[in-house]
């Protein structure tokens, strides 16, 4: 057998539960505890992986994966793949858990929500939703380089949907948080306002109309400014990705890709739901800048990309135990100095686009597609008309060129992102942004 | 229904079918004891072999196996539900579904889990072939489809894989059912982009319960439309016919007809179809026919996840829907039977409505042949930001054509599409000849008489 020159193992163990709230009636309590692990072995350039679910044998796994490489590199030889080195930091603190889920019964939850829905049934609402649900992971990591780490993480979360109807006319508003946390989740957010917000949207929706498409002048809100942050310039910034010719930034390193207003920034130290101590090669995490004043900073790396770029590593994530995938963290646009009102002035006619509803990149061609959740029509520098399904697409480089002012007001969102058939907690976000031209899709 | 020796297919794992089935017996009579009026437990176990590649190069073999056990536990109706993957757990997880029910209010709604039936098998859902493939066989796959890649000049793999898989199902409850069922799948797929030059993308894949794919086609494929692709054209904003290629109409479809027949999406309110039984809903000569006793199918199986024998289910006959898409808990709701369609994503989770083979049959001819003027369509990006109730959207074509005088002719650099499902259903007038199964809609291509286009 070849030599194998590297392997590692992360070894989770977790509780989940899930609790349902759907137009009043108690519908799910759902609880799932697993274990399990993923094992990497490198022999010269093949990689090989195996995954065990329940109780594993360490050292079973490790000699399984390590035949996968050695007839991997046997059958398919390649050149040898050099890992980054593992850069010399301090693992940093923690995010502090106030409340630990697990200590407040079931009933009291259950309870909490029913108050939760109350405030989302207001009057032309249709049907509500309220979703709980709560983690605790704990993840050990273990390599042939001698490196132990284990850390344990709790999150919590909660969504609230309601739907307003007018004929054949449905609409839905909806709010979530999560985040590392405990149960002062609903202590640091005030789930009976998101609630009401949810309701409001909804109803407001109904009577919104659908705008005329075309090239306009854009105001993001925060939120689909952030979706944009992370789906077109983020997933671009994905060492991995720029490696497999699949990125529009690729061979962009250093040069202006953005106006020089834009700044980008992946932090997977700040306590949000992105956060990570170590990433799943056992690298403590580090802030990346990917773009600086509008110039192609750095990519994202995992030690792998790290090698071949000459990089530094520390954005390898997974989702439970499957095989570790360069990932964003937290993402976000950092703060300018404009306001909204002064973006307003500035664009005169437009239109004003406000939270999402998702979207879709192609990286290798830099285009994208976004869905708001509703917008404004800016008219003489004033918001007037709401308007309702309305997206945004165009060439994400175009975008990056074309950002007008950046405003003050950066603010986060926690969602999860898929990146091969794994999902894993991010935040994205932005302040608004100005952008001189986009294509608008209505009716 | 053939006896499984599921210790012959999973010879790594030690597993003893046998000592799970006693377990679960053991388990479903402990159920009443802790209070529970009814009880089921499912046992699943998956093993799979995958094979990346990144550009050119054949990168991981990957090897998972994934099993563990989902308990419903039914205290006055209301149900509880607790997975595990630790073998050693199933007694205190049935314990915390049982406990959870307590919590619950009563539910009088709820009727029981499906009654023991006699199931009629399905041909075509497992190959000894896929089971006894080495490593070796499952690399050649995936060497098979960049071959076909780079056989088109100056393209190149951006990724992509192959992966075998071998799964195994065994569901019981205290109402007696007892079932099991096995099955294989092969799948392949690549994204494709040029090697240099202007840059064009495209994407194609392939997944089958026989070893029965041309791997090598996928690439071809896949690299053939990023070429035709080059040098797109700009189209200005105007009205005209569209044709849907089977990806991208099975991915608006899935995003919008289909949660729309979900029983439970109408009984909460939450469908543009709420009511609309017997309606005309769409051209007289369409019908959707969910079939969950296709051979071969990828969604098939004698049962579904909670038992209940599949079926052929008219969704909309001749233009008129005929039929919602139901599971045990909705089909009690509404006083009908259970039109097998209750599906988990895994046994770590509870079964909800959902599709099974969604066959969509309108009259075919050479649809293109017999359009003037047009876009031909063949994936969309964003069809998941549809609004499912009202059924807009608004997305993006890519690898898009025009049509002209009834032949592709340019390739379209960015279209954006906008409409209603409802409204594009009763709009259809023309279908190809050109049949795929996509994620399990299995369409032809679908042209609409008339959609708002915006070009760039």
């Amino acid at each position: 057998m070849d030599q194998i020159q590297y392997y590692d193992a992360n070894q989770i163990e977790g509780r989940s539960m899930t609790i349902i709230l759907d137009n009043g009636k108690l519908e799910t309590i759902s609880k799932n505890s697993s274990k399990g692990a993923g094992i990497r072995a490198l022999c010269c350039g093949s990689w090989g992986y195996t995954s065990i679910d329940g109780e594993t044998d360490l050292e079973t796994g490790i000699k399984n994966a390590s035949e996968l490489a050695a007839s991997m590199n046997k059958n398919t030889p390649k050149e040898r793949v050099i890992l980054g080195d593992v850069p010399k930091r301090k693992v940093g603190s923690m995010p502090a858990i106030k409340i630990n889920p697990e200590d407040i019964s079931i009933e009291e939850k259950v309870e909490l929500l029913r108050e939760i829905e109350k405030y989302a049934k207001e009057e032309s609402i249709k049907s509500t939703r309220v979703s709980y649900s709560e983690s605790i992971l704990m993840t050990r990591f273990m390599n042939s380089e001698g490196e132990e780490r284990e850390y344990k993480t709790i999150k919590s979360g909660f969504s609230v949907s309601a739907v307003a109807a007018e004929g054949n006319n449905y609409q839905a508003g909806r709010e979530s948080r999560f985040n590392i946390a405990g149960y002062e989740i609903f202590e640091k957010n005030d789930p009976y306002q998101l609630a009401k917000d949810a309701a409001e949207t909804a109803k407001l929706l109904l009577k919104a109309k659908t705008p005329k498409g075309g090239a306009l002048p854009v105001i993001l809100d925060p939120e689909l400014a952030g979706v944009f942050t992370h789906e077109a310039v983020g997933h671009a910034s994905e060492a991995d990705l720029v490696l497999q010719n699949d990125s529009v930034l690729s061979g962009k390193l250093g040069k202006q890709i953005a106006s020089p207003k834009i700044t980008v920034i992946d932090d997977p130290t700040l306590h949000e739901y992105g956060y990570y101590p170590f990433d799943a090669e056992g690298v403590p995490s580090e802030k990346t800048v990917l773009i600086k004043d509008g110039v192609l900073n750095s990519y994202m790396h995992s030690r792998e990309t790290a090698g071949v770029f000459e990089g530094v590593s520390g954005n390898a994530r997974a989702q439970g135990y499957s095989m570790p995938v360069v990932r964003m963290s937290n993402t976000y646009i950092d703060k300018g100095d404009a306001t909204f009102e002064e973006m307003l002035e500035d664009i005169k006619d437009g239109i004003y686009l406000i939270g999402s509803r998702g979207g879709q990149v192609n990286t290798g061609e830099g285009v994208f597609q976004f869905n708001a959740e509703k917008g404004y029509l800016i008219q003489k520098g004033e918001i007037t008309d709401l308007v309702r399904d309305v997206s945004l697409s165009g060439q994400t480089l175009d975008i990056l060129n074309q950002i007008k002012m950046v405003g003050k007001d950066v603010k986060l969102h926690a969602g999860h992102c898929g990146k091969s058939g794994q999902t894993v907690p991010v935040t994205d976000g932005a302040p608004h942004i100005s952008i001189s031209k986009a294509t608008v899709g209505g009716a | 229904m053939t006896k499984i020796n599921a210790d012959k297919i999973f010879p790594e794992n030690k597993i003893s079918i046998e000592e799970i089935k006693s377990g679960i017996e053991k388990a479903l009579a402990l159920s009443e004891k802790l209070g529970a009026s009814d009880a089921e437990i499912v046992f699943s176990i998956g093993e799979s072999t995958s094979i990346q590649f990144k550009k050119d190069i054949i990168e991981t073999a990957k090897q998972s196996t994934s099993a563990g056990y989902g308990v419903r536990a039914v205290v006055n109706g209301a149900v509880g539900f607790a997975g595990t993957n630790l073998m050693s757990d199933l007694e205190n997880t049935l314990r915390t579904a049982v406990a959870s029910a307590k919590v619950m209010e009563a539910d009088p709604l709820f009727k029981n889990f499906p009654e023991k039936a006699v199931y009629k098998e399905v041909g075509g859902l497992f190959d000894d072939k896929i089971v006894d493939m080495s490593l070796d066989e499952c690399i050649e796959c995936a060497t098979d489809m960049i071959s076909g890649v780079k056989s088109i000049e100056n393209m190149i793999p951006t990724s992509g894989g192959f992966s075998r898989s071998v799964s195994y199902f065994m569901i019981m409850n205290t109402d007696g059912l007892s079932a099991q069922r096995k099955g294989t799948a092969v799948s392949g797929f690549t994204d494709v982009t040029t090697a240099s030059g202007e840059v064009s993308t495209a994407y194609d894949y392939n997944v089958s319960r026989k070893k029965d794919v041309d791997f090598t086609v996928i690439g071809k494929n896949a690299a053939d439309l990023a070429k035709k692709s080059l040098k797109g054209i700009s189209c200005g904003a105007e009205k005209m016919p569209v044709i849907f290629h089977p990806f991208s109409f099975a991915d608006i479809l899935e995003n919008t007809l289909v949660p729309s027949v979900d029983a439970d999406n109408i009984q909460k309110e939450r469908s543009g179809l709420v009511g609309r039984l017997g309606d005309e809903i769409a051209h007289s000569d369409l019908s959707i026919i969910d079939n969950g006793t296709l051979e071969g199918g990828i969604s098939s199986g004698a049962f579904d996840d909670e038992g209940t024998p599949t079926q052929k289910t008219t969704v909309i006959g001749n233009g008129i829907l005929k039929s919602y898409l139901y599971d045990s808990y909705t089909a009690g709701k509404d006083n009908v039977k259970s039109t097998g369609n209750g599906y988990r994503y895994s046994y770590s989770s509870a079964p909800g409505v959902d599709f099974s083979n969604f066959i969509i049959d309108f009259p075919q001819s050479d649809v293109i042949a017999e359009t003037k003027k047009g876009i031909y369509v063949n994936t969309v990006i964003g069809a998941h930001t549809a609004n499912e109730i009202s059924g807009d959207f608004s997305i993006e074509g890519r690898n898009a054509f025009l049509i002209e005088n009834g032949e592709i002719s340019k390739p379209i650099k960015s279209v954006m599409i906008s409409g209603n499902i409802f409204e594009m259903l009763k709009n259809i007038d023309g279908a190809g000849k050109d049949v795929r199964s996509v994620g399990g809609i299995i369409t032809p291509s679908i042209r609409i008489s008339e959609m708002s286009v915006i070009g760039e």
